[in-house]
């Protein structure tokens, strides 16, 4: 017993050899960031757009964001504005890429190098023209906001924002066309997460989706009402095919419950009969 | 018993015994009279493991351990090969019964004191089994490759950095560099199905050759037939006033492991995502963390004790203690007296170890 004593005794004192440094990195790694190591840690637009030197209208960027739909999906400030967030000399550097606040004037081409479906469409609309006509007509953020932009919705469209230029009717009629196809792209995303949520693997049928959304939302930005009519047919088509994928994944997911609870059953008989078998023990 | 049958029962009775073998193992091995189903949760666990074993190769036909196509190929798995579905479900539903199934066995061994003299090796080789059915559970949680394993694995992995000197060394021999990349993944999996199966059989074979060659115990509460003379002579215990372990133990045996799958299929039938939260459905990403990092069940109580423990250090140290003394238990624990009920010291402590773990568990989970 004496022998077990000195050894706990000894493994207790053990700890104590770790070094201070050592232990502070630890903890300050551990359990906290110690998981995030691929990622990179710094951003300087971020610290420095959060910091109290920033001037007030540049100070909230930051905030905005990080609540954006551009946030959620991994899009961050040197993908739109260049430069390099991780080194602090170089972040607002043309060298790197650095390109600042738009004009008015470049925001279309600004949102364009990665919304290319949407800008080619824009450019050929009302609004398109207007724009370039005028130099100052609707563009991007007019609709979608900047920094703290949110995933698109049908709702965008209302009467408060269209009417600050031209009249409702136009926009009435066109929010109408696409009210039905947005619903039940709605419907099938909402189907397919709840699918996600019961353990089914819906990248694919989710990618599809997300194509299909944004080949009809670049559509939309014709602002051609008798365009989006003549191809909403061509939509709900291809909206069907995801739908009858994932009725299908359901009637999987039915089938395997009872094949398993047909397991379920017949593991449940064997074990009530053994039960009475075993219910008198003899020798 | 038709012509062919008999022919083949005397071929082998005359190179084998094999009357003799059928009678000394199931008709006159004799168990205690007042033996009960916990004596049963050792048999539960080879019915356990050895499904284990049979879906896991089914799996393996398929899997493919390269971080490119792992996450892929069990998609495959659930979607495209015939019945893989269930093969997937019975393998991962039953690893986690499986442990709940041997930590129950466990505790009631610790409750019947039946890890006392002359059984302390069978305690211990017990005891391992369970460490190594617990790195099975590890090993194989990176395997699918998800956002949820890889994160638990990069925490997981982390750990044994807090020890001075050798901690990186053990981190990056487990990870196979700095972070978890590809390299763990082959580097789990070798570990899963090619190190951690023969140690296993090795000490399962140890285990129930021990309790064979010194004889079940018999449980201390009510009619106790257990000596309490000095241990001086290997003497195996045989119960000549009990019963024949076939039918009466084999029968309970058996019923245990038929409710064993009948638990397994209720879980698969009514909570097939029981043990499948969302992020099992995303695949690892090195750049994305997700919201709560988080593992498996059976690691929740020590994970959370680590969490509070402010020295890290001395969180893990004190946790390796914790199972030196959990497994060398028989040599600390050298009173005579085997029922728990005439020892309310040790019934507290256990009661209050119980406890402890039912909270850090469900802290853990928060």
């Amino acid at each position: 017993m004496r022998w077990y004593i000195m050894m706990l005794g000894l493994l207790l004192v053990f700890p104590l050899t770790a070094s201070g440094d050592y232990r502070e990195e630890f903890e300050q790694g551990f359990l906290t960031k110690t998981w995030s190591g691929q990622q990179p840690e710094e951003n300087f637009c971020i610290e420095c757009h959060s910091s109290d030197k920033m001037k007030p209208e540049f100070l909230t960027l930051a905030e905005e964001w990080k609540a954006s739909w551009h946030a959620q999906n991994g899009i961050a400030c040197h993908d739109c504005h260049g430069g390099d967030p991780k080194d602090s000399s170089m972040s607002m550097s043309p060298h790197r890429g650095f390109v600042g606040k738009p004009s008015p004037a470049e925001v279309p081409e600004f949102c364009g190098k990665c919304h290319i479906g949407i800008l080619k469409n824009y450019m050929e609309s009302g609004h398109g023209k207007a724009f370039r006509s005028s130099g100052n007509g609707p563009n991007c953020v007019t609709c979608h906001g900047s920094h703290g932009i949110q995933q698109a919705n049908i709702d965008i469209i209302n009467e408060q924002r269209c009417t600050k230029c031209h009249s409702y009717d136009r926009a009435r009629a066109m929010k109408q066309a696409l009210f039905l196809t947005e619903k039940k792209i709605g419907e099938l995303a909402a189907d397919l997460l709840t699918l996600r949520k019961e353990g089914v693997y819906i990248e694919d049928q989710r990618k599809n989706l997300f194509s299909i959304q944004a080949e009809f939302r670049a559509l939309f930005h014709s602002v051609d009402v008798n365009l989006v009519k003549d191809r909403t047919d061509e939509f709900s088509h291809k909206l069907a095919a995801v739908e009858k994928e994932i009725v299908s994944t359901r009637q999987e997911l039915r089938s395997r419950r009872n094949f398993s609870a047909f397991l379920l059953l017949v593991f449940a008989g064997m074990g009530s009969a053994l039960y009475l078998l075993t219910k008198t023990p003899k020798e | 018993m038709n012509g062919t049958a008999k022919r083949i029962r005397n071929w082998l009775e005359v190179r084998v015994g094999l009357d003799e073998l059928i009678r000394s193992n199931l008709t006159d091995y004799r168990v205690p009279s007042n033996i009960n189903l916990f004596h049963t949760l050792g048999a539960v666990a080879v019915v356990g493991y050895l499904i284990q074993v049979i879906t896991g190769i089914c799996l393996l036909i398929y899997y493919i351990p390269h971080a490119d196509h792992a996450f892929r190929s069990v998609q495959e798995i659930m979607t495209r090969v015939p019945y893989g579905w269930l093969f997937r479900q019975m393998h991962v539903v039953g690893s986690n019964l499986l442990i709940a199934a041997v930590f129950v066995h466990m505790v009631t061994i610790f409750l019947m004191g039946n890890y006392k003299r002359p059984r302390e090796l069978t305690w211990i080789s017990g005891g391992l089994l369970m460490v190594i059915t617990l790195c099975f559970g590890f090993s194989g949680y990176l395997l699918p490759w998800t956002q949820l394993s890889y994160w638990a694995t990069t925490v997981a992995t982390s750990i044994p950095t807090a020890f001075p000197v050798v901690g990186d060394f053990v981190s990056r021999l487990l990870r196979g560099g700095s972070s978890v990349t590809g390299i763990t993944l082959t580097r789990f999996f070798a570990v899963h199905v090619s190190l951690l199966p023969p140690l296993f059989v090795f000490l399962m074979v140890v285990h129930i050759a021990l309790i064979r060659r010194i004889g079940l115990s018999a449980t201390p509460f009510g009619r106790s037939d257990e000596e309490k003379r000095p241990l001086t002579e290997f003497r195996k215990k045989l119960h000549p006033d009990g019963y024949p372990y076939y039918p009466y133990l084999l029968q309970k045996q058996a019923l245990m492991g038929i409710l064993y799958f009948v638990v397994m299929f209720l879980v698969i039938s009514f909570a097939p995502t029981f043990f499948f939260p969302e992020e099992a459905t995303v695949p690892a990403d090195a750049f994305k963390t997700p919201e709560s990092i988080r593992p498996e069940w059976y690691f929740l109580a020590p994970y959370q004790m680590l969490k509070i423990i402010p020295n890290k250090f001395l969180g893990i140290s004190l946790q390796i203690i914790l199972l030196a003394v959990f497994i060398f238990w028989p040599f600390l624990d050298t009173h005579k007296e085997k029922n728990i009920f005439k020892r309310p010291v040790l019934r507290g402590v256990f009661i209050a170890i119980m406890i402890a773990m039912v909270i850090l568990m469900w802290w853990g989970r928060r």
